[in-house]
């Protein structure tokens, strides 16, 4: 992969606002800090190659080279991603939350890893009121106070960067696609670190279609209501096209489609809806709130999943038919959009020296290309 | 004294006390009947900034506080980089120089655009210019006697053998005596001493010191 | 008066321009001084401040130039003698109640001293403040060397209860700042009694009341104003402060004033044209006595004007010389205008000679020595360019960091309307070229005002404005009243360093000690800004995460004015020079030095001169010479490299 700097960073994906937030350039030096949901570069940083760039899901991404240095095999452009299998799930008996967004299958995880010493500690996405930030836990009743979906951006992977920093070097991390695929990149020691070491040891990750401006969606919200009290958010599986919020006066529904309008341009460059570079992928099942989709991706998330299963943290069963045709034309849509936008843009597999968002085999560009639209 | 007037230059970088050092001196050739004139720079130009400390010594007579360029006749130097500079302004075949070995860097130097030189290349390329300039380390004996604030008298007690002007023991204590307070008196009478001894010493040494590097390429 | 005084009479001193002028004040008998600081004023009223006790008089650092003339004009309504004192721009401040004051007149002499800064070597512009007294009609004296700084000062007072008016005495940087021999004189042991008669008719001068003018009667008030000038003229065509130098028929008149008289004198002397070049030195520069500058005029066919910033002396003579025309034929004048003497920035005996020698054909300047030539090519790589900088340990470094940053993070293009005061330096890097409006004092919180409210055309700019604790008090009040009260959505941020510190550490409204150092009411600025309605926080600039989330949070609420007070006292402060509070480290196993991580962040971005950059190990440390031990960088530093250590007493 081809790394350059904190300048390109700022003029090529900050400037350009191509910046998801992700925060994995943030908390690995003194330059890059997030506030708001938005990534700023305070000084400007003279290195011609950085971490920043380096980790960025958005910077001279080869998904070839990812996809072997985990899975073994280039990158196909399949829906779903390289998986083992695909299941339906919820956290199992021992452990439940109200705040359990659909089945509890990311919390029930995730403490399961901490309590076995899987992982020592997890890097989750927490709220302050609207404001989704990044937190360390290492206590496994931490990660149920986490549980609940986020639709903004948040720099998660900041808090990844401070752990790291701290010296722990078995890291779980709750990951949205782009913050998985970050994650991936600095897994695979792009600055060629002598002493590097992988310190993610479990990455689960959250199916996600897109993500918030988070100040545009305050400012909305704040035409509509006070957002300070502000308890839950919520949308319900489709088709209802609705977002529902929830303050101490009970439940507001606001219009999906005025939503959509925040949503941040970057995603619209984003190929992943499953967070494929995870070990375990975990999204909503259409049709039934109480479960997850849960896709295996790796021996080692296998693994977690019998063990938890076994102990009463999960439960699990296939998943039908149905359910996974429309999860992957739904994640191939997505794909495809994606991709028509970055080669549109001119940011695709860019030669003569330009730089690209993302570099993968023609084959599978072909391949997502021709999948088809509509249901 | 050769020249009337006589053109002292006192120089170095703000918060080293180049106007107390300018100040005593004046007063104490006041006290040996000169007629005095300094010239100085002081406030938003001391922030990090060089300063300059001009003296005419006199028989008599106002003089310009800005001394002519190329007419000093000596150069009293609290910082190596700054003697240099003082000296393409104001130097000539004739001049002296009295210069401390201790750099205070830019802040340019020290966010790395620039490149402070290593002060023995400061040194020699001064001494092949002016073969008879001194560098005494002020600022380090300055630190021993416990703060390096006294290096700009140590460099007055080392003027005191090196220009033809008559720098009196007894005038600097009466004048520093009126510019700072009492218990101060004894540590500058040191300072003052410790620099005459520094020119003594000094001679001797001269060539072995050359071989000795001063502070790092920074 | 004692033997002893009578002997010290008798040696010259070796005083500071200022410290004549506040010989002559002293000798004059005064009995109120008042100023605002200002470089190159400021030693004047510190000179004065510290013979208050022994020599029973008033000295005040008023809030500012204005009020300081209003509190000196008070005491010459009494009858007491009062010097006010403050540099050009202040004039520019206390403008509006001189005019007032120049019609009214006054009764105990009264003596303006500006001090006018040429080259703006600590100013952030080059004004001259001459131009006033013609605006004014007052007086204006201009010292020529360091004994007429004090004599001078000591006969204005004369002049001024001479004419009834007060009288304009400017000095400049190498004046005020530079220091020559001068034999003082004797004080007077009488102090005056004083006494404000107002019973009299209204155009009584000494019984009635002082007003300025009767509306739509300029000739009761102007018209008498008009005539204390033409005296002031007369008086001023035998002044001994006004001296000549040269033959009698010189090829070429130097007509000079102040500082640039030295300049001239030497300029001649170094290219020994003492019998060909005159040098009429002015000290009674406005208005000129016609009959002096005249006969001068008759003697020679070119003349030469050196002076600074403004061609005022240089107009003035042009416009005599014009009237007298039909006698005194056609001049050739060299000065500002024909381009011989440089239009901005300080003059100096150089300048002089390459003037002299264009007029004069004579050969010019040998190309540079071989020996300054190798002195240029040593200074090239040995002289690295001094930037100015804050001090070691400065609170505004910390300040600004925290600003810089916070307007970052907000990322909407906030910026910050600058002011007055060492913390002007933040257009620079060292403020990490956070302030992009600089202007007079106050002027900030003005314009930020201003700018706050064109926000409500759609411009999402976070608007801040900076200005120090003495420029809160000097100007910014009203600015903050304004803003407040029209709702503007802007934060000023206080950078209370606790004293002026610009200018040596003069106490002000917000401190509990006098110039004098008696017990003054200390004025607190939050419960002014509370009680206007503004929101008020207060923060540690040293703590600077907390400055940062506070501001950050400040910008976000902005609904109207809002005061941040960032508090922490300056490093050269009397309580904090010399004494370190932290014993600063690096360890240099922890440094991340140039590597991706840090790249230099201290060394490269925060530049304290108290780190360095240790090129050969690759890491930085700590220049304990240098170092003032605020510990500021320990917190700056994303390695955790760097460390305090609370200092040991």
């Amino acid at each position: 992969m081809r790394v350059f700097g904190p300048k390109e960073l700022q003029t090529d994906i900050i400037e350009k606002g191509l910046c998801s937030g992700c925060g994995g350039c943030v908390d690995i030096c003194p330059y890059f800090r997030s506030h708001r949901g938005k990534t700023a570069m305070l000084f400007p940083c003279t290195l011609e190659k950085g971490s920043c760039y380096a980790f960025c899901p958005k910077a001279e991404v080869d998904l070839d080279e990812l996809s072997m240095r985990f899975f073994g095999r280039t990158f196909d452009g399949s829906p779903l991603g390289h998986h083992l299998s695909i299941q339906i799930s919820r956290a199992g008996g021992r452990v439940s939350s109200p705040n359990f967004q659909a089945g509890g299958t990311v919390s029930a995880l995730m403490a399961f890893a901490l309590m076995k010493g899987i992982v020592e500690a997890a890097v989750l996405t927490d709220r302050e009121k609207l404001l989704p930030l990044p937190r360390l836990v290492k206590d496994p009743s931490e990660v149920l106070r986490c549980a609940s979906s986020k639709y903004s951006a948040a720099p998660t992977l900041s808090a990844f960067n401070r752990a790291v920093r701290e010296g722990i070097d078995r890291i779980g991390v709750v990951a949205t696609p782009c913050q998985a695929l970050a994650l991936a990149q600095l897994r695979s020691n792009p600055l060629q670190k002598a002493d590097f070491k992988d310190p993610a040891a479990l990455v689960v990750g959250l199916f996600c279609t897109w993500s918030l401006d988070f100040r545009a969606f305050k400012d909305y919200l704040a035409g509509k209501m006070d957002p300070s009290i502000i308890r839950k958010v919520d949308i319900p599986p489709p088709p209802a096209e609705i977002m529902e919020i929830y303050d101490d006066q009970g439940k507001r529904e606001i219009p999906l489609a005025e939503v959509r309008q925040l949503v941040l341009p970057s995603c619209s460059f984003c190929l992943d809806m499953t967070a494929e570079f995870s070990d375990l992928s975990v999204g909503v099942l259409e049709g039934r709130p109480d479960l997850n989709t849960l896709i295996i991706r790796t021996e080692r998330g296998m693994e977690i999943v019998s063990q938890a299963r076994k102990e009463g943290f999960l439960f699990t069963e296939d998943l039908p038919e149905e359910n996974l045709k429309h999860l992957a034309w739904a994640a191939a849509n997505k794909k495809k959009r994606a991709l028509v936008k970055i080669k549109a843009e001119g940011l695709f597999n860019t030669g003569d020296g330009r730089r690209a968002v993302l570099r993968f085999s023609d084959e599978a560009a072909g391949a997502i290309l021709a999948g088809e639209d509509g249901k | 004294m050769t020249a009337d007037p006589y053109n002292i230059i006192i120089t170095g970088v703000g918060g080293q006390g180049n106007v107390l050092a300018s100040r005593v001196l004046g007063n104490m050739l006041v006290r040996q009947g000169y007629e005095v004139t300094i010239g100085e720079t002081f406030g938003a130009t001391q922030r990090g900034g060089s300063v300059m400390s001009h003296l005419r010594i006199a028989k008599e007579g106002v003089w310009s506080p800005q001394i002519p360029r190329s007419r000093a006749h000596m150069i009293v130097s609290l910082e190596p980089a700054e003697a240099v500079r003082v000296l393409k302004d104001y130097g000539n075949e004739d001049v002296r120089i009295l210069s401390n070995t201790r750099p205070v860097y830019p802040v340019s130097v020290i966010a790395g655009d620039v490149v402070y030189p290593p002060v023995e290349e400061i040194r020699s390329g001064v001494q092949a210019l002016v073969p008879g300039a001194r560098f005494i380390d002020a600022t380090e004996e300055a630190l021993k006697m416990g703060n390096p604030i006294l290096s700009n008298i140590i460099m007055l007690g080392a003027l005191s053998g090196f220009t033809p002007l008559p720098i009196r023991r007894s005038d600097f204590k009466a004048v520093i005596s009126r510019f700072t307070p009492g218990d101060a008196l004894d540590m500058n009478l040191r300072a003052f001493d410790k620099g005459r001894e520094l020119m003594k010493k000094g001679k001797s040494k001269s060539v072995k010191r050359k071989q000795k590097s001063h502070g790092g390429k920074i | 008066m004692t033997a002893g005084a009578k002997k010290r009479k008798e040696a010259p001193r070796l005083l500071m321009g200022n410290e004549a002028i506040a010989r002559g004040a002293l000798e004059a008998g005064i009995q109120i001084a008042s100023g605002y600081p200002g470089t190159p004023s400021s030693e004047i009223i510190e000179n004065l401040s510290r013979s208050a006790a022994e020599r029973n008089i008033y000295v005040e650092w008023s809030t500012n130039e204005k009020v300081a003339t209003e509190v000196a004009a008070a005491a010459s309504f009494a009858g007491l003698r009062a010097l006010c004192v403050m540099k050009q721009n202040g004039v520019n401040v206390a403008s509006d109640f001189l005019l007032h004051l120049a019609h009214s007149g006054t009764r105990g002499g009264m003596v303006l001293v500006s001090c006018d800064d040429p080259g703006a070597l600590s100013s952030v512009n080059e004004g001259d403040s001459r131009p006033f007294a013609r605006i004014l009609e007052v007086p204006l004296l201009e010292p020529g060397d360091f004994q007429e700084a004090k004599d001078m000062t000591k006969w204005a007072f004369e002049l001024s209860e001479e004419i009834r008016n007060f009288v304009f005495l400017r000095s400049v940087t190498r004046m005020s700042h530079a220091s020559g021999s001068v034999i003082i004189g004797d004080l007077p042991a009488e102090t005056r009694r004083p006494a404000f008669r107002h019973k009299g008719s209204l155009l009584d001068p000494d019984n009635g009341p002082v007003i300025s003018l009767f509306p739509g009667i300029p000739e009761l008030k102007h018209g008498p104003q008009q005539e204390k000038l033409r005296r002031a003229a007369d008086i001023f065509e035998k002044s001994p402060f006004n001296t000549y130098q040269g033959p009698e028929k010189p090829e070429l008149l130097i007509v000079t004033s102040s500082a640039c008289s030295l300049y001239s004198r030497e300029a001649v002397h170094l290219l020994g044209l003492k019998d060909r070049v005159g040098i009429l030195k002015m000290g009674t520069t406005w208005p000129l006595p016609p009959e002096l500058v005249k006969r001068h005029l008759a003697g020679t066919d070119r003349i030469l004007f050196v002076e600074e910033v403004m061609p005022f002396l240089e107009e003035n003579v042009k416009i005599l010389a014009a009237e007298a025309a039909t006698d005194l034929g056609i001049k050739y004048f060299y000065g500002k205008k024909s381009g011989h003497i440089p239009s901005v920035g300080e003059l100096n005996p150089d300048l002089v000679l390459s003037a002299l020698r264009k007029i004069l054909n004579l050969p010019s300047e040998k190309d540079p020595s071989d020996f300054l030539k190798k002195a240029e090519s040593i200074a090239a790589s040995a002289a690295p360019h001094r930037e100015l900088t804050f001090c070691p340990g400065c609170p505004h470094r910390a300040s600004y960091w925290s600003i810089h940053n916070a307007i970052e993070l907000d990322g909407r293009e906030g910026f910050v309307c600058g002011d007055i005061g060492c913390y002007t330096l933040g257009f620079l890097p060292c403020g990490f070229g956070t302030l992009k409006t600089i202007h007079s004092m106050g002027s900030g919180t003005g314009i930020a005002g201003g700018f706050g409210q064109i926000r409500r055309f759609a411009m999402n700019q976070p608007i801040l404005a900076v200005c120090g604790d003495s420029t809160f008090f000097h100007a910014a009040i009203p600015a903050l009243i304004n803003a407040v009260h029209h709702r503007s959505p802007i934060t000023v941020i206080v950078l209370d360093n606790r004293g002026t510190a610009m200018t040596g550490f003069q106490p002000h409204p917000g401190l509990a000690v006098s110039a004098m150092g008696e017990q003054a009411v200390d004025i607190d600025m939050a419960e002014i800004c509370r009680a206007l309605g503004a929101r008020v926080e207060i923060r540690d600039p040293f703590d600077l995460e907390e400055t940062q989330r506070t501001l950050n949070l400040m910008m976000e609420e902005a609904g109207g004015a809002q005061v941040l007070i960032l508090r922490q006292a300056c490093g050269l402060s009397p309580e904090k020079k010399g004494k370190k509070l932290f014993e600063v480290k690096v360890d240099e196993s922890v440094c991340v030095g140039e590597n991706c991580g840090c790249n230099r962040l201290c060394t490269r971005i925060f530049r304290c001169p108290g780190l360095l950059w240790d090129g050969q190990k690759k890491t930085a440390r700590i220049d304990e010479v240098i170092c003032a031990g605020c510990g500021v960088c320990a917190g700056i530093c994303p390695s955790g490299a760097i460390t305090k250590r609370e200092a040991q007493a």
